[in-house]
């Protein structure tokens, strides 16, 4: 092990480890660990490398504007952020939200949470050694961005795409059928036998085994709580925009092992799939954006109130709650972001005990994100 | 596990790569892709709407250089790329379409002072000439 690594002793045999924030594998980031030997005896998570202060910027811009800054609290799913953030919005306005938006907005919701599921298996898979699988993932998450690329018109920043209102532009003719041509190029990329590498398998089985008991103690949503075994997703429990129109459904694992968790991903893109199939055939002709936000305006009241939405987005349940006192910027908002709890005290819970080899495994198998936890 | 791979291991011999060699050859940029802007002065009523709109304060409005003056008494749009993050409100925003986003996304550069973009020079010179 490198000398420069910061190794203080502590007892006989135990040292403080440091993963993180600058280290490849865990993405600006970083957790205290105290090692006895190879055994984790306690871990620190230790946020704020990415803290950029997204609450307090947001107080001073407009709505539309507010739209293009909610892309970057996660950067891996700016969609389902936009769309959050167009929610709370429109709620605190009372506008009416065209047809044709609302399946526009289901569409990217879902083409950003598998281009999501697509990292966190890329991420996992570098992180537990397996180049292939990351080269794999992120090879075939291009054709998603080429997809976003077409219709937002920027890869990765869709800039307040799902603007308050609507949708800031429709999608182009013949999108439909590029759209579905990428869909069956990922159910390719999902039905490959990736996930039965034993080189893999002999990674994650049985690693971090999170209780249903301990999930609901320390606050995990998502694919976390689920692949501990409740069947919980807000597009079910509480639906937004149209879900309740579409018919899929909610996977479940009852073994809570890193590879449970990992495989939860792989079946939401299955279910992503069909979601966006169907809301393709449905798609209704139409404006794409209510009439009020056709063009940016600058002096756009929003009126006095207060409202938290909620959505499922790929890391778990993810909220926005906006205050206005009536005038064009809101007076307060805060962002709850599903990877806070996953990344405080649930990894905290199962990296102790654990041995330093399984931290990458036990890290990435929660699909936590740094940015959305300091945004 | 060892057979399965062989019939794979074919497929992808002969298959093409994912990969484009990407000086020789390049995705094409689809209509509607937020790049560098294009500014037509001839048609900017200098409303200031897109320095304001700005999420970044990319955009300042700026008076013409003096031997400029007579011709553009007003003022004008200057945009730092450094700034910008493409998101194109202000082309949304212009009422005269004066503003416009680019397929250009060959924006790396040494030099810092070619980020900035005049509202004068590039428009003038290509307007007189």
């Amino acid at each position: 092990m490198n000398e420069q690594m910061a190794l203080e002793p502590i007892g006989k045999n135990e040292y403080e480890l440091f993963f993180g924030p600058a280290h490849p594998g865990s993405g600006n980031f970083s957790v205290k660990l105290k090692v006895d030997g190879e055994r984790i005896i306690s871990a620190r998570a230790d946020p704020g490398y990415l803290h950029r202060g997204f609450e307090k910027l947001m107080e001073y811009r407009l709505p539309i504007q507010n739209a293009v800054l909610s892309d970057r609290i996660c950067i891996f799913e700016a969609l389902n952020w936009n769309l959050i953030h167009a929610e709370a919005v429109d709620e605190l306005m009372g506008i009416e939200i065209p047809e044709r938006a609302k399946y526009i907005r289901v569409i990217m919701a879902e083409l950003s949470r598998i281009q999501s599921h697509i990292i966190w298996y890329g991420v996992f898979s570098i992180g537990t050694g397996f180049d292939t699988g990351f080269k794999m993932a992120f090879g075939y998450r291009d054709y998603i961005l080429d997809l976003f690329e077409m219709i937002t018109g920027g890869r990765v920043y869709p800039t307040g795409y799902i603007c308050p209102g609507g949708v800031r532009r429709d999608i182009p003719e013949g999108s439909e059928e590029k759209i579905l041509g990428v869909l069956n190029k990922i159910d390719e990329m999902v039905k490959l036998e990736m996930m039965g590498n034993p080189a893999l398998l002999s990674r994650v089985k049985d690693i971090g085994i999170l209780k249903l008991s301990d999930a609901i103690r320390l606050g995990a949503t998502g694919p976390v709580l689920r692949a501990s075994g409740m069947k919980s997703d807000v597009r079910k429990n509480d639906p937004y925009e149209v879900y309740d129109r579409f018919d899929f459904e909610v996977p479940v694992s009852n073994e809570g092992d890193a590879y449970a968790r990992y495989m939860i991903g792989i079946e939401e893109i299955k279910q992503s799939i069909s979601i966006i199939k169907q809301a393709l055939k449905e798609l209704p002709d139409g404006d794409f954006v209510a009439k009020e936000f056709k063009k940016p305006k600058l002096n756009i009241k929003i009126p006095e109130g207060e409202v938290y939405v909620r959505n499922e987005i790929s890391r778990g349940e993810a909220g926005m709650y906006m205050v206005s006192d009536g005038g064009t910027t809101p007076y307060r908002v805060k962002i709850r972001g599903p990877s806070f709890l996953h990344m405080i005290p649930v990894l905290e819970f199962l990296l102790r005990g654990s041995q330093i080899a399984d931290v990458p495994a036990i890290y990435w198998s929660l699909n936590i994100c740094p940015a959305d936890l300091d945004r | 596990m060892e057979l399965k791979i062989i019939p794979k291991l074919f497929k992808n011999l002969f298959s093409e790569p994912m990969t484009v060699r990407f000086p020789h050859e390049s995705i094409p940029i689809p209509d509607g892709y937020r790049g560098e802007h294009s500014y037509d002065i001839e048609k900017c009523i200098s409303c200031g709407l897109c320095a304001k709109i700005c999420p970044n304060k990319a955009i300042e409005m700026i008076e013409a250089p003096a031997e400029y003056k007579e011709k553009y008494p007003k003022n004008y749009p200057k945009i730092d790329l450094g700034k910008c993050c493409f998101c194109a409100l202000c082309q949304d925003i212009c009422p005269t379409g004066a503003i416009k986003l680019t397929k250009n996304f060959f924006l790396s550069t040494f030099d810092k002072s070619t980020t900035i973009k005049e509202p004068f020079l590039d428009n003038i010179k290509s307007g007189t000439e």
